[in-house]
């Protein structure tokens, strides 16, 4: 039945801290990144791990939600900014409801035009103090982190979760699905060597070349698409109403890619983020070509620490068997042959 | 904010149990403790309460196990946990060499059962304690022990009768009078009553005529229900004189000294872990200056000081 806890499933890295937002910008429609100071979780958090974020103060929404690292950076601002008293010293007394929301809250932040820059060289760049997450916007939590302005705080946890592995091969092709793209710019900056990630920081073995298959209701909700491509990552875009890229699924664009690779005699890997229909998809196209396939799934969570069991997938074992697993503790990254879907 | 407070006595009786502070954390909300190491001083605490153990393995019920509602959780995970064997092999080692005192959670459907996992707990190192879950709401069985003063009063006398370990009853908000059944655990010889598990709820997503639970009804936890638990601790306060374990939306230092002036000699924590987890550790650190605040020099001579109205 259940497995046993192993050290390696404890979220054994992180720590908890009251935040101060950097930045919080619009990167497209109902699509944000947001930006704070928190030089432990950068230092340590690894591409495909995620932090719990929450908006300090209130109980509605009165839990945290798990947030994918988009990127781990050194800002100016967070090395000047001193560490903000943590939430617990300054507020243990009961807040009155209104108190987590800032008077100058209500209005909207400016389009954004700070970049997420890599430097030439992994070894050159000064430690990362910062933290970039990208939301959608469509619940209680993201439509009012999206009115927070630089200043404000909020309660972060991290970093959690496996994360991705290093990914042998020589081609890693990324298969997002709307906000699922959010994972995968770092793991194409550290395995194209431009960027290293975690304390101490890890190898990955260098891959030759990054695709990235991006699907989207349209145009208006493709995000940070350069910021791909300033990688050097071969992106395709794919939309609902063909408005930018292909019209259709991004899980045809993996299938075009995997065969275009089979006939270079590539051995690509592929790892993929998104709904879970277009991950079942993906994963069988995966099969279908032989090419081995990392999930991250993104089952409801409450407390994205192990403690609540409330976010299992069933996930096969190997007596051909399967129990449920933990998405926060035990994944989210899982093989996708071992997914019940 | 640093703060000083004279030098003050943390330190609580339950029973044969004694703890160096009132705060601990509850069952089912703290996994089995080595998840939170990093994020919390488990030092600290004045006691840790692992999920709850059954005699068998249980998968657990289907997703979606949790929902998140105004100011709580809606839960049924339905006791998902690897047996009593698996917890002694797996989790006890860890936990035993924790300094702080472990009180194992315990769930039987039967009070058979309840015997047999209290005598298999009992010679294992680092056991400082037995709380036994007569209030799961979640499973079939667990909840009928914690609806029936007499019922509650033979689990917990069986249980008494294998060990010498402190036994603690937990008991459920679901029945109209909790001081009847709060009488049937001290008549039983539990050396406290924990107050209280999840209130009984359901969520509903109208658009597709469905539960949003997989088992259709949860407990209700959070914020949300501290009213309701300040209200059962106040009522079995005058009905017993057994200590009582605070336990319901626990989220501050406030709701704290709240639950230990209305009669909890200690109190747990449990879904504010989810989304505060260095919570419990803070409050430890934050409770001399409330105590001095309070004019006390000690939690024992806070506990139960509610005046009354006129």
């Amino acid at each position: 039945m259940a497995a046993l806890l192993h050290a390696p499933y404890c979220a054994d890295q992180a720590t908890q801290r009251t935040v101060t937002v950097l930045e919080n910008v619009r990167l497209a429609r109902d699509t944000y990144r947001v930006r704070f100071g928190f030089p432990e979780l950068a230092r340590r958090i690894t591409p495909g791990q995620f932090l719990m974020l929450r908006l300090a103060g209130g109980a509605d929404p009165l839990l945290g939600r798990p947030l994918a690292l988009y990127d781990a950076v050194h800002d100016p601002l967070a090395a000047q900014e001193s560490p903000p008293p943590s939430t617990a010293q300054t507020s243990m007394s009961s807040q009155s409801p209104t108190a987590f929301q800032s008077p100058v809250a209500s209005q909207s932040p400016v389009e954004g035009q700070a970049q997420t820059s890599f430097p030439s060289s992994a070894s050159s760049s000064p430690a990362p103090n910062a933290v970039d997450v990208v939301y959608l916007v469509k619940g209680r939590m993201t439509s009012r982190l999206m009115h927070y302005l630089p200043g404000q705080t909020l309660d972060v946890w991290g970093p959690l979760g496996n994360g991705f592995p290093p990914q042998e091969t020589d081609h890693l092709v990324m298969v997002a699905g709307g906000i699922g793209q959010t994972p995968f710019l770092a793991l194409a900056a550290e395995h194209l060597g431009l960027r290293r990630y975690g304390e101490p920081a890890r190898q990955v073995p260098r891959v030759k070349r990054v695709t990235f298959c991006y699907g989207a209701r349209s145009a208006g909700y493709l995000a940070a698409v350069e910021d791909f491509e300033r990688l050097g990552v071969e992106v395709k875009i794919a939309t609902d109403d063909g408005s930018r890229g292909r019209r259709g699924f991004v899980t045809e664009l993996l299938r075009e890619t995997l065969a275009e690779a089979g006939t270079v005699g590539s051995r690509p890997r592929v790892v993929c983020c998104g709904p879970e229909a277009m991950m079942e998809r993906a994963a069988a196209i995966a099969a279908e070509f032989a090419a081995p396939c990392q999930v991250s799934l993104e089952t409801p969570m409450a407390c994205g620490i192990g403690i609540c069991f409330t976010c299992v997938a069933k996930v096969r074992d190997d007596q051909g068997g399967w129990d449920y697993k933990r998405t926060c503790v035990e994944g989210p990254i899982f093989d996708a042959e071992r997914i019940e879907w | 904010m640093s703060i000083t407070a004279p030098p003050c006595n943390l330190s609580v009786q339950l029973g044969r149990l004694k703890l160096a502070n009132p705060i601990l954390v509850a069952s089912g909300t703290f996994g089995y403790a080595r998840e939170m190491e990093s994020l919390v001083q488990l030092r600290k605490l004045g006691g840790i309460l692992p999920k709850t153990v059954t005699r068998f393995p249980r998968a657990g019920n289907a997703p979606w196990r949790t929902v998140e509602t105004a100011a709580g959780l809606l839960n049924s995970i339905g006791l998902d946990n690897d047996g009593v064997d698996e917890f002694i092999r797996g989790h006890m080692p860890y936990l035993a060499t924790l300094e702080t005192p472990v009180i194992v959670s315990v769930a039987g459907k039967t009070a058979d059962e309840f015997v047999e996992l209290a005598r298999l707990l009992d010679p294992v190192p680092g056991v400082a304690g037995l709380e036994l879950n007569v209030s799961c709401p979640n499973v079939s069985g667990g909840i009928d022990f914690g609806a029936d003063p007499a019922a509650c009063e033979r689990v917990v006398a069986s249980v008494r009768q294998v060990t010498q370990l402190p036994v603690l009853a937990k008991l459920t908000p679901n029945v109209t009078r909790i001081a009847d059944v709060a009488r049937g655990a001290e008549a039983g010889g539990a050396d406290a009553i924990c107050l209280i598990n999840t209130v009984l709820g359901m969520a509903v997503d109208w658009r597709r005529r469905r539960p949003l639970l997989g088992n259709v009804v949860g407990g209700l936890s959070g914020p949300a229900i501290k009213p309701i638990a300040l209200r059962c601790v106040h009522q079995v306060a005058a009905a017993v004189k057994t200590p009582l374990v605070g336990i319901g939306g626990i989220s501050n230092l406030d709701d704290v000294m709240e639950f230990l002036v209305t009669g909890a000699s200690a109190i747990q924590v449990g879904t504010a872990n989810y989304f505060d987890p260095s919570l419990s550790e803070r409050l430890v650190d934050a409770l001399p200056g409330a105590l001095a605040e309070a004019g006390v020099a000690s939690v024992v001579d806070l506990v139960g000081t509610l005046r009354r109205n006129g």
